[in-house]
């Protein structure tokens, strides 16, 4: 070792030596190595070969011809864009879409908030124990039990809610709640702040339990009150982990925000009597590309909605990232 | 915090104790309701006013249930589904991440980008449908199992977590001359039993719930899922209920109604998830924090 360092130029020897470790380290990190590339074969097959297949948009593709057939069809530019604009229900799906999406971040995104800060200030930690546990527990459950869920109590013939009405007579007519196109949004924002709400409590009671007691100690010798502290102490210190959240949820919200989604909503609990309100683009793009064959449309739409929610999720985190400071990337 | 309690304290304490019954009730009543209509008797439901306890008591819906191959089929594809997908998913999330969380690793950069853009681009679902239907997985098992493999959201926690092990564990056993795999095995997994803990419960409810994939993916009758098959009776009711006047009087004849088989399958499905669920809560709020921090 030590005559090697006298005879050869430093330089040398430094990229020598630096080879050698590469391969030597490479080498005995081999085993670790294989486990990674099972990993990365893994994303190649099931998520970048996918993304391939948004050429399928602007191509005439056939299902026979399989994979290769995403390369080899010929081009059609934008015939599947141009069909989406001019089909009469497109303007329809573009507003429900919208509005169903805008309607559950607006009502469902306060609720955690609230929803925690009420845990914090409850005393009794067995009370806190217990609610916490119950609010979280419909987000382990799928959205078809939550669809029966929704059917037994909201059913015109045997639900619930229209049986105890009726009984008490504040009804003469039972309720049409599952098949009545004014309800489908009302319902739909329901059940996902009822499935989903508790669950991001959690990330939001994890920022509260964050925040230094000295700072509440000092708002009390200030004389603040329960609402006072709540105001000046725990929201401001909430702010970071709320724009978070708030970013996902615009990024997210063509999907159904944090409170779900707004697919299997819909093919849950839309029919073809509320269909009006209940159909969005994706149960369209599924429609058109499943259920009729139109593979090369069904990706257009679904590209059209891709593009959207990358424009949402870049331009919220740009005003987040102006108007606070934080921000997710 | 100390002192007298205010007036302010009192007010505050009992709105919120008042509100927060409401919402514990919201959420457990339904559940709760399921419950006693599934031993009730299907017909004696459909009369409604069953609001606390069972009014007909009986296990019929119970007994019809586990008569119908339709239904037992489902069960066993779920169940095995969710063990068999459940533990393939973590084993192999965890292989993945055990590699990526060495700090030394090669190229490791490059494999956290390929990483990061496979979590956030997606060709949609008509792409994803056209590589499995050349993969040879539509209407197999393993559609089921398979595509799940690798959970990228559990990757990432995985990652964090396993850097959080002290080196010197596998330190010396390396030294002895163990290889990586039996290290991961017999030292890396034992001590990560949260993180284990967090991602079979996550995972084995997505896999439990899943419909979707059973809706998309198969059309061979003998591997439905017991969600999809919810799915299909839950749709068939929930139309013909709220629109021929009849329903009620055709359902009424029958002991056991569709709508008792719904419900029945309802608490079937939801008893393995309430079985599990209290003992892992520990682990899941501190699996959830951790992603929460890493964004």
């Amino acid at each position: 070792m030590l005559k090697t360092r006298t005879l050869t130029p430093s330089y040398l020897e430094n990229t020598s030596q630096q080879e050698d470790t590469f391969t030597k380290r490479f080498r005995k990190q081999i085993t670790v190595q294989i486990f990674v590339w099972l990993g990365l074969l893994f994303l190649l097959v099931f998520s970048y070969l996918p993304m391939f297949g948004i050429l399928m948009a602007f191509k005439d593709y056939k299902i026979t011809s399989g994979i290769a057939g995403i390369f080899t069809s010929d081009w059609v530019g934008l015939r599947y864009f141009k069909e989406l604009v001019n089909d009469y229900n497109f303007p329809n799906l573009v507003r429900n879409t919208l509005v169903l999406s805008i309607l559950k971040l607006v009502f469902s995104f306060p609720v955690p908030i609230i929803l925690a800060i009420m845990l914090t200030e409850v005393r009794s930690s067995f009370v806190k124990r217990f609610v916490q546990t119950a609010s979280y527990l419909p987000h382990f459950i799928s959205w078809v039990v939550v669809s029966g869920i929704g059917f037994a109590f909201f059913s015109t013939e045997t639900g619930l809610i229209n049986n105890a009405l009726m009984s008490l007579g504040l009804i003469d007519q039972p309720l049409d709640i599952l098949t009545n196109p004014n309800s489908f949004w009302g319902l739909a924002v329901s059940t996902a702040i009822w499935k989903e709400a508790g669950w991001w409590t959690i990330i939001f009671l994890a920022a509260i339990a964050g925040i230094d007691p000295s700072q509440y100690e000092a708002a009390q010798m200030d004389g603040a009150g329960r609402l006072k502290r709540i105001m000046h102490v725990t929201l401001p210190n909430m702010k970071g982990s709320i724009i978070v959240v708030l970013i996902l949820s615009i990024g997210s919200i063509l999907g159904g925000g944090l409170v779900g989604s707004n697919f299997e909503q819909v093919m849950l609990f839309g029919n073809v009597l509320n269909s009006e309100t209940s159909q969005i683009i994706q149960t369209y793009a599924f429609n058109a590309g499943l259920a009729q064959g139109r593979f090369a449309f069904a990706t257009a739409i679904d590209l059209v909605q891709s593009f959207i929610s990358v424009i949402l999720i870049v331009s919220s985190n740009a005003i987040a990232k102006r108007f606070s400071g934080s921000s997710l990337y | 915090m100390n002192g007298r309690r205010t007036v302010e304290d009192r007010v505050v304490d009992t709105v919120n104790y008042v509100l927060l019954s409401i919402i514990a009730f919201l959420t457990l009543y339904p559940f709760y309701y399921v419950l006693i209509a599934s031993f009730n008797e299907g017909a004696d439901t459909a009369r409604g006013g069953l609001y606390l306890l069972p009014r007909e008591f009986t296990l019929d819906n119970y007994s019809y249930f586990f008569q119908d191959p339709k239904w037992i089929k489902a069960f066993g594809v779920t169940v095995l589904r969710t063990l068999i997908g459940t533990t393939l998913s973590v084993l192999f999330t965890s292989l993945v991440a055990y590699g990526l969380a060495r700090k030394d690793l090669i190229f490791r950069k490059v494999y956290f980008l390929v990483a990061i853009v496979a979590m956030n681009v997606s060709g949609g679902l008509i792409a994803y449908y056209v590589v499995l239907k050349s993969l040879g997985l539509l209407n197999t098992f393993g559609v089921y199992v398979i595509p799940s493999m690798l959970s990228l959201f559990f990757l990432l926690i995985a990652i964090s977590f396993f850097q959080e092990i002290p080196p010197e564990l596998g330190e010396s056993a390396r030294i002895d001359g163990a290889s990586e795999l039996r290290i991961f095995g017999s030292i890396v997994l034992p001590v990560s039993l949260p993180l284990l803990a967090t991602m079979g419960l996550f995972l084995g409810s997505q896999q439990w719930n899943a419909w979707l994939d059973s809706a998309y993916f198969v059309q061979n009758d003998s591997l439905r899922t017991i969600t999809y098959r919810m799915m299909e009776v839950i749709n068939q009711t929930m139309i013909s209920a709220n629109t021929s006047a009849n329903a009620a009087q055709f359902t009424a004849q029958l002991q056991v109604t569709q709508f008792s088989v719904q419900v029945t399958a309802m608490v079937i499905s939801i008893f393995p998830i309430m079985c599990v669920y209290p003992f892992l809560q520990k682990y899941f709020v501190q699996g959830m924090m951790l992603g929460s921090v890493k964004g």
